[in-house]
């Protein structure tokens, strides 16, 4: 099999994992990324509680960050965000 | 011991369901398919089958319903009808490729237009893309019989598809007849109990249906083709063992009558086989060397069959009991299907694309002689006069005298 294709197990059934799953990594569709300011961001976890692939971690000391591995671009998080504190912003002014 | 039974198709799939001992089956009403779930249900509550039935909100919910059900690892069957089998299209694909084998009972309805309880088979062919095996049934007892095999079929380890037991609505599913229901220890024999190799289960749990990178769909696909090419050989060898095990007597893919010496055929599917076998004992006795060929399945389209078969006579007759607007040749999917299959066959035949029977309308012998005359005039002209003829609606340009004439001469015979 050429290499651009990756074999998946039958059906795509796949173990489930405990967290994240490195065989099935999406976050490669996105085109905006989200950016949080730290300095504005209340955790209050909103956007946590939103995001439709659990892409959003929270610690108490460093507040939220995201999953980019799993992470489309969504924005529901920029957009229940309640003060402003995620934006996003284009993918290709990223280095990785 | 067997028994005889009188019943309808949706009995006779309820004994085979009940004989299969199905875990979870999902409902939700619409004609015709609608007595299948009162019989059901009934029986559960007698105490007669053990299984769960679930109640959908709609056509959707009732596919839903079964696929969760068989990726936890139950037997699970469905049904519906007409509207209702495109109400439920956005699961057909899903259940196909997570490889769960439900089965799915069809009383095949005419789409409205933009209300029509009459049976033909459009419904189910608007379906045909999607990775389930399925074929139609001529009465209750190839109902019945079909439902056992393609349980069989489809919860092979290797095959793991779900499938389809489809039958013209009223026609097969509501007119009593008379079938044999088999014997527990003869489908325990035959049929054994579905064990999937993966199912959900809180102790090794497993994702089924994840999202995935484009990269791997490509491979998924192929396995679908692959397997779905793999149904044909086994339904050659669940057949057979079938016949064995039961005393039928079915032909794997496709029924010939009258074939020996004919020139001929009539290819067709479904219940208006019986009106047709009858048809040809008349027109055998006027004279005309007409036989017929009845497709047993259509998913895996049975080309190689047809490779085989057709050659042998020169003028085939495509019978289509749906539509599809605008298709190559004018005629319906079976037209279609047919000339794809022969279409690098040496001596391949004139194939010649009828409608008729939508709507609900019956296939009369009238009309199979009209038939049978525009094909003895294409077999004698050496070329088709007329395609894509709807019965009925077109005029037969050339020749209309003559075709008047012998259908005289056959309505003659027939008295």
């Amino acid at each position: 099999m050429s290499k651009a294709y990756k074999q998946v197990p039958f059906a795509a059934i796949v173990p489930s994992p405990k967290t994240e799953n490195e065989g099935m990594v999406t976050g490669n569709w996105r085109y905006l990324r989200p950016v949080v300011d730290k300095s504005l961001c209340t955790k209050c976890k909103t956007c946590w509680i939103f995001c439709p692939d659990a892409c959003v971690n929270y610690s108490k000391d460093d507040g939220i960050s995201f999953n980019l591995k799993y992470c489309k671009g969504c924005g529901l998080c920029s957009n229940v965000c309640p003060v402003g504190a995620i934006s996003r912003q284009p993918e290709l002014d990223f280095e990785e | 011991m067997p028994i005889k039974k009188k019943g309808t198709g949706l009995t006779a799939v309820a004994d085979a369901w009940q004989l299969a001992d199905i875990d979870v089956s999902a409902s939700y009403p619409i004609r015709p398919y609608t007595a299948i779930m009162a019989e059901l249900a009934k029986r559960i509550a007698n105490g007669q089958m053990k299984c769960e039935m679930v109640h959908g909100e709609g056509e959707h919910a009732q596919f839903s319903i079964a696929h969760g059900a068989s990726m936890a690892g139950a037997r699970a069957t469905t049904g519906t009808s007409g509207v209702g089998v495109t109400y439920a299209f956005e699961l057909y694909s899903p259940i196909a490729g997570a490889r769960c084998p439900i089965q799915a009972l069809v009383g095949d309805r005419t789409l409205d237009p933009p209300g029509d309880f009459g049976s033909e088979h459009t419904d189910c062919l608007t379906l045909r893309d999607n990775g389930w095996i399925y074929g139609w049934a001529q009465d209750a007892q190839e109902s019945l019989d079909n439902s056992l095999m393609m349980f069989r079929i489809g919860e092979d380890p290797e095959i793991m598809l779900p499938q389809i037991v489809a039958m013209d609505g009223y026609f097969v599913t509501h007119i009593n007849q008379e079938y044999e229901m088999p014997d527990q220890e003869q489908v325990d024999k035959f049929l054994p109990p579905f064990k999937p190799q993966f199912r959900l289960d809180v102790n090794h749990p497993v994702i089924m249906g994840p999202q995935i990178e484009p990269e791997m769909g490509p491979p998924l696909e192929w396995d679908r083709n692959v397997v779905m090419q793999r149904v044909s050989e086994k339904i050659v060898t669940v057949t057979k063992e079938f016949n064995e095990i039961f005393g039928r007597n079915y032909a794997p893919f496709v029924e010939e009558y009258e074939t020996e010496d004919a020139d001929m055929v009539f290819l067709l599917q479904g219940a208006h086989a019986v009106t047709c076998r009858s048809a040809i004992d008349y027109l055998r006795k006027a004279g005309y060397k007409v036989g017929m060929c009845r497709l047993r399945w259509v998913r895996p389209f049975p080309d190689q069959a047809l490779k085989e078969i057709l050659p042998k006579f020169k003028v085939v007759g495509v019978i289509d009991t749906n539509t599809s607007y605008g298709a190559a040749g004018g005629g319906g999917v079976l037209l279609v299907e047919t000339r794809a299959s022969v279409s690098e066959v040496a001596n391949k035949p004139m194939i010649q694309g009828f409608t008729s029977g939508l709507g609900g309308e019956t296939i009369t012998h009238e009309q199979f002689f009209k038939m049978a005359e525009m094909m003895k005039m294409t077999l004698e002209a050496g070329k088709i006069i007329q395609d894509s003829t709807w019965v009925n609606f077109n005029d037969y340009h050339e020749g209309a005298t003559e075709v008047k004439y012998a259908n005289q001469q056959v309505a003659y015979a027939k008295e």
